[in-house]
């Protein structure tokens, strides 16, 4: 743990004291070296529990795909916000590419916390550098609203989660995962267990976005700058589905019953945000539905509590994170070049950027859920899990297959078919830099084909 | 709110340790961002030179260089190195060693070696005339259970 850890607090100082004029060629090459550090941690060699353990902290199969996406990440931000914020003052660059670093160093705390009240922390922290981000670096006056909502909507369900883990601490003596995962299920049966069992889950639900309580998420995703956008679609959202796994251990057998309104809740959220997708101007904010779309499908497999379930959530949950990110990247660049979110304003460009629609194509068929990426593998486990669990819910997710199908077309073809009308011809051309960050995105997703059991988790 | 800063922060910037007086504070998207909502005037001044979001003339950087690659507007050697930095940690080092690492991982969570062991115990029973499987994974009679008194 410690091998990643010290290196990424490390990046405080390599920000603060390299030249300005290699700023960000030494942060992108320190991050991407903290990222193949990371991938140590994948070994799994024993069958069982975790690894790389010490007291505080540690990697079991849940964490260790998202500790790895996070590592990853950090590099890809700073690759995509260097463009943008290079204008800036020195110490403003400098400051920004601290809370992107605060935020890995908060988030790799978060996956490889033992302690459930330091994850509670390090998930509390986590809002700070994000909020910063959003308000100071958005570009439109909604950004102000936008943070609020993102900041109150996460206070108002973890505060009840703080109350939670003190009770638990409370009747069990102790918050340490290594220690709750044997204790013996705890009496739940009044109706301040129900409370309590709410107040569990509560937080991260709100987090994932449960449909429902998902308002923050459009405001949020579409008024951060690119960098914001993609750390909260590809890590901050799975910090909710993480906690939620890690939580719904102790909460049987309650969940039984109690998880019924939330699994509905979250089909029905696949279904209504996915139609609200097809009906976006916003290119951003199509992305960000589509995130709350999947993260419903996400929200169900976990709250089913079965091991086809759970190991769907982890790999939909991996993909969705680098394919979210990949899609906000590349809404960033069309961004970037006319200043405008508007779809009909930026279509047509394959004629002018045949490699990019390579990108657009690939991302799209990604979140569409085309086989073998381990989107439709996550999908397709969740699905039949749900299935498995109701016949009804096939009616639901099907639907909402479907109508997912059709706004990733749809985003496809509004951006790159079509006419290209005459404002577009006389745009930058693409970058080596937005080339090689779709690269960074996109292969990793195909790699991951060739490699699945790296996401299953520890219950398949 | 928003202008109350604007006011305050002139003030608040000189405290810190590089300067960088007299610059703006947002940067913001000009007027003719067509999805933004009414941009908040008192907080971007009026450029007289008709300027893109990135601070630079609205002149294409590959004017000048015709070798940018994204990464550094001004200076190429930088942008240049940048960018064969950025390919070769990302893709030569993080890619392509990561994932030859990644590759030759011992057997992930054992799933191999289970299979391999089942087959061996499966094998082992049939030759022995054993039933595959057994409902008592211990021998019930070594097990001690307390009389009925609790």
């Amino acid at each position: 743990m410690l091998k990643v850890l010290i290196p990424t607090i490390m990046l405080f100082p390599t920000i603060w004291l390299t030249s300005p004029k290699w700023l960000w060629t030494t942060t992108t090459a320190h991050s991407l070296l903290i990222a193949l550090i990371s991938l140590t941690w994948l070994k799994w060699t024993s069958e069982t529990g975790w690894t790389s353990l010490n007291t505080y902290m540690a990697t079991d199969p849940l964490s260790t795909p998202l500790l790895v996406l996070t590592c990853w990440l950090l590099p890809l931000m700073i690759l995509a916000s260097q463009n943008h914020i290079n204008p800036e003052p020195i110490s403003r660059q400098r400051l920004y590419i601290t809370l992107l670093a605060s935020l890995q160093t908060f988030l790799i705390m978060a996956f490889g916390a033992t302690e459930i009240i330091m994850f509670y922390i390090m998930f509390e922290a986590t809002l700070i550098p994000t909020l910063i981000i959003i308000t100071r670096w958005g570009n439109q006056t909604e950004r102000l609203n936008a943070g609020t909502y993102f900041l109150f909507y996460t206070l108002a369900g973890s505060l009840p989660l703080l109350v939670a883990l003190l009770l638990l601490q409370q009747s069990t003596g102790t918050l340490s995962m290594l220690v709750l995962q044997y204790s013996q299920p705890l009496q739940l049966n009044s109706w301040g267990h129900m409370i309590w069992w709410a107040g569990c889950l509560i937080a991260f639900l709100v987090k994932m976005p449960l449909y429902g309580v998902h308002l923050w998420l459009p405001k949020a995703h579409v008024e951060a700058p690119v960098a914001g956008s993609m750390v909260l679609a590809a890590v901050l959202l799975k910090l909710g589905g993480y906690g939620m796994m890690r939580m719904m251990i102790m909460l049987d057998p309650l969940s039984k019953e109690l998880a019924y309104p939330f699994i509905i809740l979250a089909l029905w959220g696949i279904i209504m945000t996915g139609s609200i997708c097809l009906r976006q101007t916003d290119l951003k904010s199509l992305i960000a539905y589509s995130s709350v779309s999947h993260m419903g499908l996400v929200a169900g497999g976990i709250l089913i509590q079965t091991p086809w379930g759970f190991s769907g959530a982890i790999i939909l949950m991996i993909a969705h994170g680098l394919v979210s990110s990949a899609l906000f990247c590349l809404a960033n660049t069309a961004y970037e070049r006319t200043h405008s979110r508007t779809m009909i304003l930026a279509r047509g460009l394959q004629v002018i950027f045949p490699l990019t629609a390579v990108w657009w194509f690939i991302a799209n068929l990604a979140n569409l859920a085309l086989p073998p990426l381990p989107n439709l593998m996550g999908e397709l486990m969740i699905i039949t899990t749900l299935f498995n669990w109701s016949p009804w819910t096939i009616l639901l997710t099907g639907l909402g297959t479907l109508i997912t199908a059709g706004y990733s077309l749809y985003m496809f073809l509004m951006s790159q078919r079509g006419p290209t009308p005459n404002h577009i011809t006389g745009l930058q051309p693409f970058h080596t830099r937005e080339h090689l960050l779709m690269a960074l995105h996109l292969v990793p997703v195909l790699l991951l084909v060739t490699k699945p059991e790296l996401m299953w988790g520890w219950c398949y | 709110m928003a202008s109350r800063l604007s006011r305050i922060w002139p003030t608040l910037s000189r405290v810190r340790l590089s300067s960088a007086l007299g610059s703006r504070c947002v940067s913001q998207t000009p007027k003719s961002s067509a999805s933004g909502a009414a941009v908040a005037s008192d907080l971007q001044p009026v450029s007289p030179a008709a300027q893109d979001s990135h601070g630079h003339a609205e002149v294409s950087p590959f004017e000048k260089n015709p070798d940018f690659h994204g990464f550094h507007h001004h200076d190429s050697f930088v942008d240049e190195w940048n960018m064969r930095l950025a390919f070769f940690f990302g893709i030569s080092v993080a890619i392509v060693v990561g994932g030859t690492f990644i590759h030759y991982l011992p057997d992930h969570g054992m799933r191999q070696w289970a299979r391999r062991e089942a087959e061996r115990l499966i094998k082992k029973r049939e030759a022995e005339g054993l039933p595959l499987m057994t409902e008592n994974y211990y021998d019930p009679s070594t097990i001690v259970l307390p009389s009925s008194e609790e």
